[in-house]
């Protein structure tokens, strides 16, 4: 294993470039993708690699270009749609939902639709309530959809590749906070495999399962738990679907307790769903409620003092997880 | 608004307390503290305070009721507060009205006589069947219909406290350990929210035994639990209240059963050793000149066993589930004979305690227990239990095991008896010591060196000190 780190927006990066050049099939779609190198930065010396042809800047209309990735996948490539905030997905939920994920079942199998949409989530960005919503909830909602949340450099790495070899629709949700966090990532070729949720951090006392942005928050709040006596296990999932259920509900047997903490709306979130999993599962192991931490149920705040307030940090995963275990 | 006054639950497994005497009665002013009624419970009486001040209403359990633990035995009422609204069969609104049984009451004496109870025949049929008393109904228009007496057997059913309908507040991890450990939950106290049981409140074992531990479940108070399941069906608590009936203290009752449980389930056997006690008797003279103290045999017995159980911890245990369960503490129990029977009040970590706290502590309990003043606390988590007849000019006699307790010594008189003393027959003070083993727990070896331990002790006390 190489000790090399990158950034995480550099990983994602070099996921794609890899998989372009292994596959000529894939291609990358979206606005400002090309000369700009997106918005975030991400993409910058992929056109210089691999021409305007396989990295396409579009108008702004994410409806005609989802549309696009969706009409090229069905005729045997593998696109890349870049969604670049994930509040825009609004637009392409038609592309998403309607045909993508229901083409190879309406088909009897006889389509397939690989296709990734790469867009974002995470608030406290100051992007304001349009640009500031983190909506995997409303795609992992969709039975035909995979849904892929990277928690750091090694997962943005290893579930792009792996979503790019899918022959599924897969939504992969980057949290745009992360781009500049670096971390370790192997040189050349591995993936992360859908549906197999990584133990984070072991632990006695409590299960956090969570996701995406809320896998460091959460890791920060163990800490913090440490030092009051309170050992939590930290779990992420890495795919809202497939769920590895069997993961979260072995940890919860295990700790009796579990809290679910996702950067999402909270009510009908994927906590709900993630604490359903578990209360079913593990039932009789649990000695306290399964608790959900979710972002608030308001519209994001463009002032700073309350967009920080709306979304779970680590002082309120502290807090949560040591209500649960009643310290 | 008004405060029901609750039959209280003062142990951990008690189902159902015994009203003994209402020291107020119905009409009376009651002020917040002042002791209202006295319950006695398997083990103990207690007087019970009020639980705020005002009109004591609404008694429903007559003295010498058997009623269960959590139902609503009277009601206080503000005393600006007029009785409950007349005639209102059972306004479902409040939680608490659930519990007590509808309608006003004004207890007893007051009564209408049945005669004059306006039932409809359906209504009076249905009474019947439910055994339901029609004068404690009341209704608005003064007649008794079904819906009234249905409303009354459901504002009755909960009352059971956490009987069938109603679970008693538990996370789910709880009430599985409870399960797989035997344990009921009623019987536990919970921790967690609204006093739910959680996992850390379900005892490792059914018998914990440790005096500090609040959910120790000691060896007297928890009948149906310590009880062997055979004991529970048809012996059960129907026909111990029919005994009740006929003048059958609690306590007799409660040690009829641990008797029987202990002789048909355990395996007894019993070691003979007679011991010279001249030397506990110059040492019982010496103890009572430098402490002051009104120090007993028993008090030097208690001490003794005490350390003879340090040295073989292999004796202060107990036989459950097909294992052998090891205590941690050393307490010991005193068998006391009360009015009403049997009861053994426990000297806790006695070896950890010197001869004065010892008799001090043996005084109390023992007072109270006369008294019939014992606290559920006082009889818990014995491990080992001493029963002296010698006072009755008993020379031996067997005793039964103290279950889930491995042995019993039984401590017969102190007597001047010729014995051989080298070579010579020589006129000395002995006692006979006969020990009773509960052989899944004991072996004879074992029973005899721990026997044989506390007999150098007893005929050499000194060796204590070195």
């Amino acid at each position: 294993m190489s000790e090399r780190e990158l950034t995480y927006g550099e990983a994602v990066k070099e996921a794609i470039a890899e998989e372009m050049r292994r596959d000529p099939r894939v291609f990358l779609i979206g606005e400002d993708v090309a000369e700009a190198g997106h918005p975030f930065k991400t993409l910058v010396g992929l056109v210089q690699e691999f021409g305007t042809e396989r990295i396409i800047d579009t108008p702004i209309s994410e409806p005609g270009y989802a549309g696009i990735g969706v009409g090229a996948a069905m005729t045997g490539m593998r696109p890349v749609v870049d969604v670049m905030f994930g509040d825009f997905i609004t637009l392409t939920m038609d592309q998403m939902v309607n045909q993508a994920a229901k083409a190879h079942y309406m088909s009897g199998g006889k389509i397939k639709v690989p296709i990734v949409f790469r867009t974002t989530l995470g608030a406290t960005r100051r992007s304001a309530a349009q640009h500031s919503q983190s909506l995997h909830a409303w795609v992992s909602h969709i039975p035909g959809l995979k849904v892929a949340l990277p928690s750091g450099p090694y997962e943005a790495k290893g579930l792009m590749k792996t979503a790019i070899r899918d022959d599924s629709p897969v939504v992969i949700f980057e949290d745009k906070m992360m781009y500049r966090v670096k971390g370790p990532v192997p040189e050349g070729d591995y993936t992360i495999p859908f549906g197999v949720a990584e133990i984070k951090r072991a632990g006695r006392d409590i299960t956090i399962v969570a996701t995406s942005s809320m896998v460091p928050i959460s890791l920060g709040a163990a800490k913090l738990l440490e030092d009051i006596g309170i050992s939590a296990e930290v779990i992420d999932p890495r795919t809202t679907w497939p769920l590895d259920k069997q993961t979260l509900i072995d940890s919860a047997r295990k700790t009796s307790r579990a809290l679910v903490v996702d950067e999402g709306y909270e009510r009908y979130g994927v906590t709900a769903e993630i604490a359903s999993v578990i209360a079913d599962g593990a039932f009789y192991h649990l000695d306290a409620p399964v608790k959900r931490l979710g972002a608030m149920d308001v519209p994001v705040p463009f002032s700073p003092v309350l967009e920080d307030l709306t979304v779970p940090s680590e002082k309120t995963v502290f807090e949560a997880a040591r209500a649960l275990c009643r310290r | 608004m008004p405060t029901n006054v609750i039959m209280p639950a003062l142990e951990l497994a008690q189902e159902t307390g015994k009203v003994l005497r209402w020291m107020k009665a119905p009409g009376d002013t009651v002020r917040k503290g002042e002791p209202i009624v006295e319950i006695e419970t398997d083990k103990v009486t207690v007087e019970i305070e009020a639980p705020a001040s005002g009109i004591l209403r609404d008694v429903t359990a007559r003295e010498g009721d058997i009623v269960p633990v959590g139902q609503t035995i009277a009601v206080i009422a503000t005393t600006t507060e007029s009785p409950a609204p007349a005639g209102t069969p059972d306004s479902r609104g409040s939680r608490s009205s659930s519990l007590s049984p509808p309608g006003r009451g004004q207890g007893e004496g007051t009564d209408v006589a049945d005669g004059k109870v306006k039932a409809s025949p359906l209504a009076r049929r249905i009474a019947e069947e439910h055994g339901v008393d029609l004068t404690r109904i009341r209704t608005a228009t003064g007649k008794i219909e079904k819906a009234d007496v249905l409303a009354y057997v459901e504002g009755l059913q909960p009352a059971g406290n956490g009987g069938p309908g109603r679970l008693v507040p538990a996370s789910p991890k709880a009430r599985r350990l409870a399960t797989e450990r035997g344990i009921d939950l009623r019987a536990l106290k919970g921790s967690g929210p609204g006093g739910a049981v959680l996992a850390i409140d379900v005892p490792e074992r059914i018998l914990a035994v440790g005096a500090t531990e609040p959910l120790t479940t000691g060896p007297l108070t928890t009948t149906p639990l310590t009880l062997p399941s055979p004991q529970r069906g048809e012996g059960g608590s129907g026909a111990a209240r029919r005994g009740e009936g006929k003048g059958v203290g609690t306590v007799w009752r409660i040690m009829a059963e641990r008797m029987t449980a202990s002789w048909t389930s355990a395996p007894h056997f019993y070691l003979v050793r007679e011991v010279n006690v001249a030397r506990l008797r110059s040492w019982l003279e010496a103890a009572r000149k430098q402490t002051g103290a009104r120090i007993t045999y028993t008090d030097l017995l208690i001490k003794l066993v005490a350390a003879t159980l340090v040295q073989h911890p292999r004796v202060n245990v107990s036989w459950r589930d097909g294992a052998l369960e090891t205590h941690a503490e050393i307490n010991v129990g005193l068998a006391v004979a009360i009015e009403d029977g049997l009861v053994v009040p426990v000297i806790h970590r006695a070896d950890t305690l010197g001869l004065k706290d010892i008799a001090a502590r043996r005084e109390d309990v023992v007072a109270r227990a006369q008294a019939g003043r014992l606290r559920s606390a006082d009889i818990q988590g014995g491990v080992f239990t001493i029963s002296n007849l010698g006072m009755f000019g008993v020379d031996a006699f067997s005793a039964i095991v103290n279950p889930p307790q491995a042995a019993i010594l039984a401590v017969g008189r102190i007597a001047d008896r010729v014995v051989p003393v080298a070579g010579q027959p020589a006129v000395q003070p002995t006692m006979v010591l006969t020990l009773s083993c509960d052989h899944r727990a004991l072996d004879g070896a074992r029973g005899a060196r721990f026997l044989g331990a506390l007999a150098d002790l007893i005929e050499e006390p000194l060796t204590l000190l070195a």
